[in-house]
């Protein structure tokens, strides 16, 4: 229920309205109280660990250095870097209170990964018909539908990402409609509800898609038909965002409240960030445009296979783009992709980062990060992997608006953390710890992992 | 021939397009890969061997491929000798010389199940002829005659280390039977069919269930027939009434098989060549071992096998192959709730014979990752050798392609390894471009390219 604000009767109506329900109300919406639903996230911040002699990439770009990470409450209290590379560190050296004392030697240390694109538990394993929960495909536009309604939480496929580095990841709906909803940040926190994984204060997002998908599921159902349909389709809508905001935030009139323009009301108040599936570069910068006409922003393209024909225009917009490494070729709109996509739009001076949309490839991101930052320096750059690392954390944690959270290894950030058993650029890295918050939630050598409800009773580990 | 150890290998080939004209082909220091358990059993028999047969890497290896205007490709090994010393032995000869600096050489990449070359743009019917929903014919249709050489998959996936692939045709309509598939280099040249007739493909599992009508008992008793009325076309010719009468009254009449189709079933029957067949399930696997039991010389690939892992001892004991791809662990369906990343190690204890595939990511574009996929299985502990051999000789085994022997491949660090890729090949002896519409858009967009012409002109 929409809380309602001072001064103003408590009178209720509900009108049913197609999908919506709307609840009509008097006078301006505070739509900060109406979070459907509210974080429950509770991690045990009990444990306090030293990690020690680690070779730590910190996510921020600084050089590889060995070090020492002490973690209280879950946050990364003190990271400590020593004087050189064979210096071995004894603990009692170290200023830090730990119950739990790990040595890192050989091993290398990074902030865990973040998925900005995948749609664990709105389209979970096993993939039958009843777990399409990703996509409200009744109409080109449904900002109303919250990715979280659709999540379940015991897709097994979470656990799998864990396993694979993965603390945060961003479930989006998919990409049928213009305006597909809102998408929600979850920690990878093994819990029984949504609510329990929601990253606390992270920012909700809106999914926009171009192209090839809206036109082509809308094509024979009242459209949009074309790309021209779909410009036509953003601009009518966001028309009705500008008069629904400018009435909601006016005390003279009566304002029914409209979770379809609530959530386009609040990407033009700048509480949202937009989060836009857009394969080909002259689709782009139209919607660079669009978002100029109606003064938003576009805070990361999804899927961008072409970004690297515009690296230039979206440094100039302050626009991220986030790519696969080597997924193309399977229709038109990403026929010219390349292998070297993402370092290309990061040499451009654009925020590149990679993304999974895949409950397989979300297991191995640090491997398609290390093959495309490969690939881009063999066309001629001269990228470091540390700054390569920023595609999977620091990045990502940018788009999501959570970057002063997580995403680096820096003071007070949360404590999410992958140790590995050798350099993560190698196919035959492992991780071998991943602490969320600091709790290990993953430890290979002790058999510590989630296991779904779902896979119980069958035979596979 | 004194002082110097030179071994000669001799594979007897089926190539098809042989260029007795190509330039010899000397490779010196190069870091070799012996992935040929044919190449292991020749050197087994040199006594004068001077280098450790059981390993499988060695390193100052020198290779001269030479074809002396004969069909059948010489390829000699030179160990430990520097190039004035190899240069006299080959005194006279007309060849090229490439130095590889110490990196990896190693026969080409053999993708074992793809759809390359029969798609422009999967998405877009017109131009993607992998499946035929509206034919009346089956196993019949030949994935040759919808490869396209000329497809910019085939240029982009040679810069991968792909030299070879099993092309394969999909199950549609209402049939189980997806078509003879076929095996291709990756030259891009009209004459890349290597093999036209190299297996069959058969779809049970959840697609076959779909195709069959509704139930594995359906695509079960579709697959028993057709193979059934191909055994009586064997035994009494035309004269297989009872089957074909059976067949058709047991099943929709759409999808029994014509005697023209089942006719093409015959060399699966002689076990000529094999029959893949693509299954998940435990249980289904056990059925499909049971053909065995009517049709002995089948020689059966599974591809798919999520669940292979769990009746790997039956499958050993049955000399079943299977095709897997290691990166599989997800309960993608009720079919493959027991996916595990354990598959291929547990198939390597108990002897399957076993070759990897890429089938998750296996689009058009895909092939290119299968040295991704082998590399993972190596991170989740199966051998190295094993793991290459997987990719290279196993698939070249199974479909009878002395890949040593066509095709070379210099690599810039391990090839499995993830930041590795290939940069010199060679098929048949010809060095490949490894220039493709991929390494054309990325020159014309390069950010460190300084020119001034407009995008169109570069």
């Amino acid at each position: 229920m929409p809380s309602l604000n001072k001064g103003f009767a408590f009178t209720k109506t509900f009108i049913i309205s197609g999908m919506l329900m709307l609840s009509a109300c008097s006078g301006p919406i505070d739509s900060s109280k109406t979070k459907a639903f509210e974080s429950t996230y509770s991690p045990n911040l009990e444990t306090t660990t030293l990690i020690t002699n680690a070779k730590i990439i910190d996510g921020t770009g600084s050089n590889t250095f060995k070090g020492s990470i002490c973690i209280h409450q879950g946050r990364i209290k003190v990271i400590s870097v020593y004087q050189t590379v064979n210096t071995i560190q004894n603990p009692t050296n170290i200023n830090c209170e730990y119950t739990n004392l790990i040595d890192a030697k050989n091993k290398y240390v990074t902030p865990g990964i973040i998925d900005v694109h995948s749609h664990l538990g709105n389209y979970p394993t096993p993939s039958v018909s009843a777990h399409n929960d990703g996509n409200e495909i009744t109409s080109p536009i449904t900002s109303e539908v919250y990715a979280e309604h659709g999540v379940w939480p015991q897709d097994p496929g979470f656990d799998e990402a864990l396993k694979g580095g993965v603390t945060t990841l961003h479930i989006l709906p998919g990409s049928a409609n213009l305006f597909g909803g809102r998408g929600v940040t979850l920690r990878n926190y093994p819990s029984r509800t949504v609510q329990g994984m929601k990253f606390p204060k992270a920012p909700y997002t809106l999914k926009m898609a171009c192209g090839e998908n809206p036109k082509r599921v809308y094509g024979d159902k009242g459209g949009p038909g074309s790309r021209m349909g779909n410009f036509a389709g953003y601009r009518q809508n966001w028309i009705r965002a500008q008069e629904y905001r400018k009435n909601r935030n006016s005390d003279q009139r009566n304002t029914s409240r409209n979770l379809q323009l609530e959530t386009l009301a609040d990407v033009l108040d700048g509480e949202i960030l937009v989060q836009m599936h857009c394969y080909r570069a002259d689709e782009m910068v139209q919607i660079l445009d669009l978002a100029k006409e109606f003064d938003y922003k576009v805070t990361a393209f999804h899927h961008a296979v072409e970004a690297y024909k515009i690296g230039d225009i979206l440094k100039e917009n302050d626009t991220c783009a986030a790519m696969w490494a080597d997924w193309y070729g399977f229709k038109m709109e990403s026929y010219d992709g390349i292998l070297e996509n993402i370092p290309f739009v990061h040499e451009s001076g654009a925020c590149a980062m990679i993304h999974s949309d895949s409950g397989s490839g979300i297991q191995r991101l640090n491997q398609e990060v290390a093959k495309t930052w490969a690939h881009g320096n063999r066309a001629g750059l001269n990228i470091k992997k540390e700054d390569a690392w920023k595609w999977l954390t620091s990045n990502p944690a940018r788009a999501l608006g959570i970057l002063d959270q997580t995403g680096t290894l820096e003071k007070d950030k949360r404590a999410d953390i992958i140790i590995w058993n050798e350099d993560p650029f190698s196919t035959y890295a492992r991780p071998e710890k991943v602490f969320l918050d600091g709790q290990l939630l993953f430890d290979k050598q002790n058999n510590i992992a989630p296991k779904s409800d779902f896979r119980l009773g069958y035979g596979a580990q | 021939m004194k002082n110097i150890f030179i071994y000669i290998l001799l594979i007897f080939m089926f190539l098809f397009d042989i260029n007795v004209f190509a330039k010899d082909l000397l490779i010196t220091n190069a870091k070799l890969v012996i992935d040929s358990e044919t190449f292991r059993e020749n050197m087994q028999t040199n006594t004068k061997l001077p280098i450790d047969y059981e390993a499988n890497i060695h390193e100052n290896i020198s290779i001269y491929r030479t074809t002396y205007g004969r069909k059948e490709p010489i390829i000699i090994f030179f160990k430990d000798l520097d190039i004035d010393e190899i240069k006299s032995e080959l005194d006279g000869l007309d060849y090229k010389t490439y130095d590889a600096e110490g990196k990896w050489v190693t026969s080409g990449v053999f993708a074992p199940f793809s759809y390359l070359g029969m798609a422009d743009i999967g998405g877009e019917d017109l131009t993607n002829d992998i499946r035929s929903p509206g034919s009346l014919t089956s196993v019949s249709e030949n994935a040759s005659d919808n490869f396209n050489p000329s497809s910019v998959f085939i240029a982009n996936n040679r810069r991968h280390g792909i030299t070879h692939a099993a092309i394969s045709l999909a199950a549609a309509g209402n049939s189980i039977f997806a078509g003879t598939g076929s095996i291709v280099n990756l030259t891009g040249k009209y004459n890349s069919i290597v093999k036209e007739t190299a297996f069959v493909l058969v779809q049970l599992g959840q697609q076959g269930t779909l195709n069959s009508g509704g139930s594995r008992a359906a695509s079960l008793l579709q697959l028993r027939n057709g193979l059934e009325v191909a055994n009586c076309n064997i035994n009494s010719g035309r004269n297989c009434e009872n089957s074909l009468i059976r067949a058709i009254s047991n099943i929709n009449n759409n999808s029994a098989l014509s005697i023209y189709e089942s006719d093409h079933l015959i060399p699966v029957i002689r076990g000529n060549i094999p029959l893949v067949i693509s299954v998940e399930r435990a249980v289904d696997i056990i059925n499909v071992i049971e053909l065995k039991n009517s049709f002995s010389k089948l020689d059966i690939i599974l591809l798919g096998a999520s669940e292979a892992w769990k009746v790997a001892d039956t499958l050993a004991e049955n000399n079943i192959k299977v095709m897997i791809d290691p990166h599989n662990n997800l309960p993608t369906s009720f079919e493959t709730v027991d996916s595990s990343l354990k598959n291929i190690i547990i198939l390597d204890e108990a002897e399957v014979d076993y070759a990897i595939t890429n089938l998750s990511a296996l689009g058009l574009q895909g092939v290119g990752t299968l040295t991704q996929h082998a590399g993972n299985a190596v991170g989740n502990g199966l051998d190295w050798n094993k793991s290459f051999a997987a990719i290279t000789s196993t698939p070249a085994r199974w479909f009878n392609i002395p890949l040593i022997n066509n095709s070379l491949v210099i690599w810039d660090g391990d090839p499995l390894n993830i930041t590795s890729t290939p940069v010199r090949m060679f098929i048949n002896g010809e060095e490949q471009s490894l220039t493709s519409r991929q390494t054309l858009l990325r020159d014309r967009y390069n950010p460190n390219t300084n020119s001034d012409k407009l995008h169109k002109y570069r």
